[in-house]
């Protein structure tokens, strides 16, 4: 019966329902949209801070611009005084390349890596070094480059090249040539993906750059910067430096690296995003109070239109008062109907808020953007928040109504 | 003497200043026939609506069945409407948007679970078996009184209450309103409470009042009469 | 005190099986509290005996088995009931007259109390490791009060208020694994998914094997790709939680099923519906009571996928050295060594002391170590997923690298394995602790 009160309540007044839901799709759907960018945000934040993933990058120091680090100094990483706390790291050998394949030319970075490297170390345990420990994130359609002459090519790149896994590609530069065998494409969501990844041996011989490295990326299990972890060690008192260099703040570790690595410069890849971040987080709690106000502000639209049709309706809900109904009746009535249209109209607006979430993140951010699955219960629950929120008004003033009053005669 | 269903003393109702009620007592004995007669404003419907449940008094004692309606919180009321009276009104009050046997079924929805079959056959015995499924704009005024009929008896009350149910009505109309409440009065046995202005329609009762600015000026009864 | 804190959560549980039982057996209130306390001191003091004479694996695997077996027992009696919702088995009335009779109310309240018992015990002594003995008194005293409170609440509970018999059993398992869950080695969820998991992967071989298909040869990769998708651990999940929720999901269905009463008979219609509307209306009490056990069986999978994270960190032993100044520490006993966990020890010389652990790596060596590292001050180690933690500069040192000296990593200690003990030299022992603390009391004194 409730079903067919609703249903025919639905029916009979197409107007003022569609406006109700009209105003629950726009809200849930900005919140949709914006709760999805700010998660995205902070998103790919965490995954810059993330324990895992690289979290230091040594570089030649600018004093000997355009320089090179030494590969030889590569396992001394493995032996300074945090060593347990690094938990890989991978050199990188860059070189601008012209690819050929099937015809086609393209420019793009040919990289020189360790994708799973056993390094051994005298007097050390057995580490199993490379790209797959320090980018897990990373997705490879098809394997991981195993010999020599194997590689690893770039989304972005390999569409542009057509080709997919078991191609060949030859890598041309100033100073020589290099077939590869395509055996995997890799999915970054970065820059990587205009890179073609090739073991480091073959590439440094390619680039006749023997024995050179460009940067190293590592990744160390750090602990969270804090306050005393954002001062400058200059200033610091005796025990607050003893402090500081033994605790494994990502800064301390940094400094550990640098130290044995020839003419290197190691920062905490943090600090390169750190004035990004700042900004992102400002966006994000400003994206949060736009989404609350166009929360308050679809709610009001709610409770005004549910106030207009409340008022229209005063008869029937006197007469059901008059035969009978009490206050638990008329209210699941109420509610019973604001439910089905804030449900109807979350998932309309989660669908909607996608959408704009998109052509957002497109637009200003310049990025793709992958629903993460919380936000369709998000949309639902911000839907239900906004017309029980709208209802509430309306809801007393029908429980309100005397049927005397309005059933006169 | 039957038992006594109404029980009024001193009843009074205040609408701010204006007194619409005042102090009345009424005794109306099980399955009597009450017709309440008197001028506009002379508080006849104040006093259907305090007897049914759906106001409150300023003042005075009202024993309803037994029940002291005093004594009910809103939902308590409510639920004593809905298992105990019967309202017609003059203006029918059938949900426009529900069809004839989807108004009845929302008094039986309100007072358990609605049972269609029961609806149905609750319209066949007030002679709308072929109107079932029309929605009350579609009915004529003597069928949608027949409607609000059907509704007001489908929980089986012991009180109906009439609120000039033939006010709207022509001769011809009323005469079939009438015939079909006396039918079920004999059938069901419940009392019946009617406020009209129209002398004829009083005549079908068993004993009349007349009000007259909130105070009872007259009372005959019928049955007295014959008796004596 | 602190331990009685954490109790807290496993009392409310044990007072909600004592107001269900009061009420599902209703009528026999003093049976019920008497039997049902002395299936809880039944149950603390068994637990409390087996965690005395036998090591810890073997008493959490008997009190996981006992929990088991009422899951076990929930499943059969869903089956039944939902059978007989279809009205279908009269025979089956013998299990009406069953449930009626006395010795079942004090037998079903006494189990239902060793259960609560013996899970309150195990979080006890997975909490401390001393002292188990007073605080079980405590816990005794703190289970008393709480089924008086129970009793005191039922009285005053309305009358509409209903259990059937399943709805019952539902819920006081429930109860029962809500309050297991919490303990991450009383967990029953996740060796269930454990176990659908590696069901499926052997049916999968097994079928293969059977049409005598050499799998990974025949089959394409992208087929392997689809049915790799059997193996993965969201298998084991999803049909974890059918298994899981299926019963009490039945007792909901069985009560929903339930017959109205008849009413053809009833000549009023008004009557007739208020009989209905009744009967319905006591139906979905009672459904209320499996609906909640539902809910509690959701927060115990809740809490075993993300269990709170806590920093194991047993109470430093004292232990003594030999005549030949060594200490033997045996490997297995009152304390496994080998079980993956921290053991800490305190040793005392004169007024010198010196803190140790013992802990197996996951490479499966024993290592001995500080309780300190060479630069922090000496505030100790916890031991978390994977890791240990520095509780003084919260650096995470992988488990992996525990034994080997630099870092934060707690100092080595030289030891000999002597069979099925460990030994340690007291001299040693005490004079690295002295070298490496004095190293670094100075960050001591200018700490805090």
């Amino acid at each position: 019966m409730l079903f067919r009160i609703l249903k025919n309540s639905f029916l009979k007044r197409p107007k003022a329902i569609f406006l109700i839901f009209l105003s629950i799709v726009m809200g849930s759907a900005v919140a949709t949209a914006f709760l999805g960018i700010a998660g995205e945000i902070s998103h790919k934040m965490a995954l810059e801070l993330r324990s895992y993933g690289a979290n230091i990058l040594i570089e030649p120091s600018a004093a000997e611009g355009g320089g090179f680090l030494r590969d030889e100094d590569l396992p001394k990483i493995k032996t300074v005084f945090w060593k347990y706390n690094i938990t890989g790291f991978t050199p990188y050998l860059f070189g601008i390349a012209e690819f050929s394949a099937g015809g086609r030319k393209e420019r793009g970075v040919v990289s020189g890596t360790w994708f799973t490297k056993q390094l051994e170390i005298p007097g050390e345990d057995v580490s199993i070094l490379g790209i797959k420990g320090i980018a897990p994130w990373w997705e490879v359609q098809g394997r991981w480059p195993e010999d020599a002459d194997e590689a690893m090519i770039g989304a972005a790149l390999a569409k542009r090249l057509h080709i997919a896994p078991g191609g060949e590609v030859t890598a041309h530069v100033r100073v020589g040539m290099q077939k590869f065998r395509i055996v995997g494409v890799v999915t970054t969501g970065g820059y990587e993906e205009e890179q073609l990844f090739a073991p480091l041996v073959t590439v440094q011989s390619l680039l006749q750059q023997q024995g050179k490295v460009s940067r190293v990326q590592v990744s160390a299990l750090t602990v969270p910067m804090d306050d005393f972890g954002k001062k400058d060690p200059a200033t610091m008192t005796k025990e607050e430096y003893e402090k500081w260099y033994c605790t494994a703040y990502v800064t301390s570790v940094a400094k550990n690296v640098e130290e044995v690595m020839a003419g290197s410069r190691a920062k905490p890849i943090w600090q390169i995003a750190s004035a990004e971040g700042a900004l992102l987080k400002k966006l994000n709690s400003v994206m949060l109070l736009l989404t609350i106000l166009a929360l308050g502000a679809s709610a009001t639209a709610v409770s005004t239109s549910l106030m207009a049709s409340m008022a229209e309706r005063s008869p029937e809900i006197a007469l059901m008062k008059a035969v009978g109904a009490d206050r638990f009746q008329i209210s699941a009535i109420f509610i019973g109907e604001t439910l089905i249209i804030s449900l109807a109209g979350g998932v309309v607006g989660y669908l909607l808020g996608n959408q704009l979430a998109e052509i957002i993140s497109r637009t200003v951010f310049n990025s793709t953007i992958a629903s993460p699955l919380w936000l369709f219960p998000t949309a639902i629950i911000s839907a239900l928040v906004v017309s029980i929120a709208g209802s509430i008004t309306p809801l007393r003033r029908a429980l309100l109504i005397e049927p005397v009053t309005v059933l006169k005669g | 003497m039957a038992e006594l269903i109404i029980e009024t003393t001193n009843l009074t109702r205040n609408y701010g200043d204006i007194c619409a009620l005042k102090p009345l007592d009424l005794q109306v004995p099980e399955g009597e026939w009450l017709t309440v007669m008197g001028h506009s404003g002379s508080g006849k419907s104040t006093l259907m609506n305090l007897v049914g449940g759906l106001d409150r008094p300023s003042a005075g004692s009202l024993q309803v069945g037994g029940k002291d309606l005093l004594a009910f919180t809103e939902d308590g009321l409510a639920r004593f409407r809905r298992e105990f009276v019967g309202i017609i009104f003059q203006q029918h009050h059938l949900v426009p948007y529900l069809t004839a046997v989807e108004n009845v079924m929302l008094a039986q929805y309100f007072h358990s679970v609605p049972d269609e079959a029961e609806a149905r056959s609750s319209l066949e015995r007030v002679g709308l078996g072929h109107r079932l499924k029309n929605r009350p704009g579609e009915l004529s005024g003597g069928e949608q009184q027949r409607v609000c009929i059907a509704r007001a008896i489908i929980n089986s009350p012991k009180l109906l209450l009439g609120d000039e149910p033939t006010g709207n009505l022509d001769q011809k109309s009323t005469l079939m309103v009438m015939e079909l409440l006396k039918e079920l009065r004999a059938e069901e046995k419940f009392t019946v409470i009617m406020v009209t202005h129209n002398q004829e329609v009083a005549a079908w009762g068993d004993r009349t009042i007349y009000l007259n600015d909130g105070m009872l000026v007259r009372e005959e009864s019928r049955l007295k009469v014959a008796e004596v | 005190m602190a331990t009685l804190l954490k109790l807290i959560p496993h009392l409310f549980a044990w007072f909600g099986i004592v107001l269900i039982m009061l009420r599902g057996f209703s009528g026999r209130r003093s049976s019920v509290m008497l039997a049902g306390m002395i299936g809880f001191v039944i149950g603390v003091t068994g637990t409390f005996i087996l965690f005395r004479s036998y090591p810890g694996s073997v008493t959490f695997g008997v009190v996981k088995s006992v929990l088991g077996m009422s899951f076990i027992l929930l499943w059969g009696c869903s089956v039944v009931a939902i059978y007989r919702s279809t009205d279908r088995a009269k025979v089956m009335s013998w299990g009406k007259r069953l449930i009626k009779t006395p010795s079942t109310a004090i037998i079903a309240s006494c189990l239902a109390g060793v259960g609560a018992g013996a899970v309150c015990t195990c979080r006890l002594s997975a909490a401390t490791t001393d002292g188990v003995a007073m605080a079980s008194v405590l816990l005794l005293l703190a289970a008393g009060a709480v089924a008086y409170i129970a009793l005191a609440f039922e009285k005053r509970m309305p009358e509409a208020f209903k259990v059937s018999p399943a709805g019952m059993l539902a819920i006081v398992t429930a109860l029962l694994l809500f309050s297991a869950s919490s303990i991450l080695r009383l967990d029953l969820f996740s060796p269930l998914s454990m176990k659908v998991m590696k069901g499926v992967h052997d049916f999968v071989h097994q079928f293969m094997e059977s049409i005598l298909i050499p799998d990974h040869l025949f089959v394409r990769s992208y087929i392997w790709k689809t049915i790799g998708l059997l193996f993965s651990k969201e298998v084991g999940f999803w049909g974890g939680m059918v298994i899981w929720f299926t019963p009490a999901i039945l007792i909901v269905l069985a009560i929903q099923f339930e017959r109205l009463p008849a009413v053809a008979h009833i000549r009023q219609g008004a009557q007739r519906r208020r009989v209905l509307v009744d009967a319905i209306r006591a139906r979905r009490y009672r459904a209320l009571i499996p609906v909640f056990a539902l809910l509690l069986l959701a927060a115990a999978t809740y809490q075993s996928c993300f269990p709170s994270v806590e920093y194991w960190d047993p109470k430093p032993l004292p232990v003594t050295a030999g005549s030949s100044g060594e200490i033997i520490i045996p490997k297995k006993g009152e304390i496994n060594l080998e079980d993956g966990k921290l053991h800490k020890y305190i040793f005392r010389q004169g007024v010198k002391e010196a803190r140790f652990f013992v802990l197996m790596t996951p490479a499966g060596e024993l290592t001995v170590d500080l309780d300190a590292c060479a630069i922090c001050k000496p505030d100790g180690y916890g031991q978390a997923e994977g890791s240990v933690i520095c509780y003084y500069c919260k650096t995470l040192i992988p488990l992996e690298t525990v034994g080997k000296p630099g870092g934060c990593n707690p100092v080595p200690i030289p030891f000999t394995e002597n069979g099925d003990s460990v030994v340690v030299d007291g001299l040693t022992l005490i004079n690295s602790w002295s070298a490496t603390v004095q190293a670094t009391a100075r960050v001591k004194e200018g700490g805090k």
